[in-house]
């Protein structure tokens, strides 16, 4: 029989805990609260999916034609003159400038779906979480599993197109899996942090409008980290999406293994905006409630 | 404050209260949260006020009071949406809230699909609303409206659907805020059969304005007023004085403003 017991407005949990022991609890609550409401999680999350095209006759086919669309604009853009002098090597062609692109911003608009929606979220749910029993930490989860269930379509679709240009895929990309994983995790944390702040502030949101596009410019959709003279692309790296972005581009496009300080790098932000963003929302939650 | 019965108690506060930040500028909140540590910018609003309540297993209680006299926000207390500010709070069993009905509708979907979250939110496994969903939809009777997208229904089938959710929820302790007041004659009967029926295993608290409700469903009324609890007891004996008490009272309009 679950039993809560609250005094003074804390929750009176009944056992004493060593520090190592309330550290690996830290460690483990994102992932048996996820674990927990998995029910409700899931039929939100099917909820969500199925609504952004409810209304729409085509379907899910927009989910697969938005990518290919991209692609073919960009490759039609650097057939002509449109093209950009700092864009990539000489002599490759135009289809392999619109992959390198697209490979980008595959990452990119991950980052920005998330960026924008987040503040608003917990508004959004604002009658689940005020009229219902509700988890609302879950809010952040399921966003981030939309959007990288569209994500998913979209490094699909590159596959394809990669393989269907060059006539077969490198087998680094075996590991594409492992770089989404750190970027869900990332994102998330990301999702957890902002929507916390939106839930006290519309600022927030006015913020992400004004500072998506601008972080577009300091991640390399458009040019690789050489374009920086060496001592500032360190400055690039200050900004976490480019490691995800250089590596998902040394798997799929060039074949090679990246750079094992880069991997590292983004491990490391991944896993710490994780435990901080959650550690945030945790912190707050129970007064976002009252203010939302 | 240990009684004989205490391991019946289901729901327990001792000086519970509850009270809301207000703010004089929209941006005291921020500071708020960087210097709180330092400095209160803030004007505390109590809604709830030492409020003593034993709650026993199987007890039917109806709680009575004015708008805004803080109802509401003893029941999100109870269901753990909101925290109380001070006080102790001790709720054992697994709750069912139904303060809004319908609360998480969406117009776009039909009322298959709401039911499916509706009793995900509720706490239902999937596999558990699909086996229940049958029963559901013969208990809403709305018949094939339930394939239609939710706007296109009246207020009246919104509510049977809601209902329809929570009462195939199996709780131990049944939250009902002011829930039945849209569905017609008909459909209010059925919903106080099963409240009548649920009663039986498990325990209710119940707010209404209807004194014929309260009369039939509560062994126990409660009546608050400004936060804190005026009387208690036996429900004839306790809607008598808050009837009395509300032909004496003028509306207030100034009920609602923070105190100095």
């Amino acid at each position: 029989m679950p039993s809560v017991k609250i005094v003074n407005g804390q929750q009176i949990v009944v056992e004493a805990l060593d520090p190592a022991q309330r550290f690996s609890r830290f460690l483990a609550k994102p992932f048996l609260q996820m674990r927990y409401n998995r029910e409700i999680v899931l039929a939100i999350l099917r909820r969500e999916l199925r609504s952004r095209f409810v209304g729409s006759a085509g379907g899910w086919l927009w989910a697969v034609a938005a990518p290919l669309f991209a692609i073919s604009v960009y490759t039609f853009a650097f057939t002509t003159k449109l093209q950009m002098s700092f864009v990539g090597e000489q002599g490759q062609k135009p289809i392999a400038y619109a992959l390198f692109i697209f490979a980008g911003l595959v990452v990119f608009n991950f980052f920005s779906e998330m960026a924008y929606r987040s503040p608003m979220l917990l508004h959004e749910y604002a009658h689940f979480i005020k009229q219902t029993i509700f988890p609302s930490d879950m809010l952040a989860v399921i966003s981030t599993l939309r959007a990288a269930a569209f994500t998913a379509i979209g490094v699909v679709v590159l596959l394809i197109c990669v393989g269907v240009v060059t006539g077969g895929l490198h087998w680094t990309v075996v590991f594409v899996p492992l770089v989404f994983l750190p970027l869900m995790a990332f994102l998330m944390g990301l999702a957890w942090f902002l929507c916390a702040i939106g839930a006290f502030t519309r600022d927030a949101g006015y913020l992400m409008i004004n500072v998506v596009p601008l972080f577009m410019f300091m991640t390399p959709v458009f040019f690789t980290h050489t374009a920086m003279p060496p001592p500032w692309d360190i400055l690039l790296y200050a900004n976490a999406l480019t490691s995800y972005v250089e590596v998902m581009r040394d798997i799929v496009l060039i074949g090679k293994l990246p750079n094992p300080l880069v991997v590292l790098w983004m491990l490391a932000t991944s896993i710490f905006t994780f435990y901080f963003g959650y550690w945030f929302f945790d912190r707050y939650r129970n007064v976002i409630v009252d203010v939302i | 404050m240990s009684l004989s019965t205490s391991s019946e108690v289901v729901v327990r506060t001792r000086h519970l209260g509850k009270a809301y930040q207000l703010y004089a500028h929209r941006s005291d909140w921020l500071k708020q949260v960087m210097f709180g540590w330092y400095k209160t910018y803030y004007k505390p609003f109590w809604v709830l006020r030492d409020v003593d309540l034993d709650v026993y297993r199987g007890d039917s209680v109806g709680i009575l009071g004015r708008n805004g006299c803080g109802k509401s926000t003893l029941l999100q207390v109870i269901c753990g949406m909101t925290l109380p500010s001070n006080g102790e709070l001790r709720v054992t069993g697994r709750i069912a809230p139904v303060l809004a009905l319908g609360a998480t509708f969406d117009a776009e979907l039909s009322g298959r699909e709401n039911i499916l979250i509706g009793g995900a939110v509720m706490g239902l496994t999937r596999a558990e609303v699909l086996r229940k969903f049958d029963s559901m939809a013969k208990f809403a009777g709305i018949g094939d409206y339930m394939e239609q997208p939710m706007k296109h229904y009246s207020m009246g089938m919104r509510t049977r659907l809601a209902f329809a959710i929570c009462a195939h929820v199996d709780a131990e302790i049944l939250v009902v805020d002011e829930a039945l007041a849209v569905g017609d004659a008909a459909f209010q009967r059925k919903c106080l059969d099963w409240i009548d029926s649920f009663r039986r295993k498990g325990t209710l608290l119940f707010v209404s304005h209807s004194p014929a409700e309260v009369r039939r469903l509560c062994n126990r009324a409660i009546w608050i007023e400004d936060g804190r609890i005026r009387a208690q007891g036996e429900p004839s004996v306790v809607i008598r004085a808050y009837h009395r008490a509300l032909a004496m009272e003028k509306d207030d309009v100034h009920r609602f403003s923070v105190s100095e």
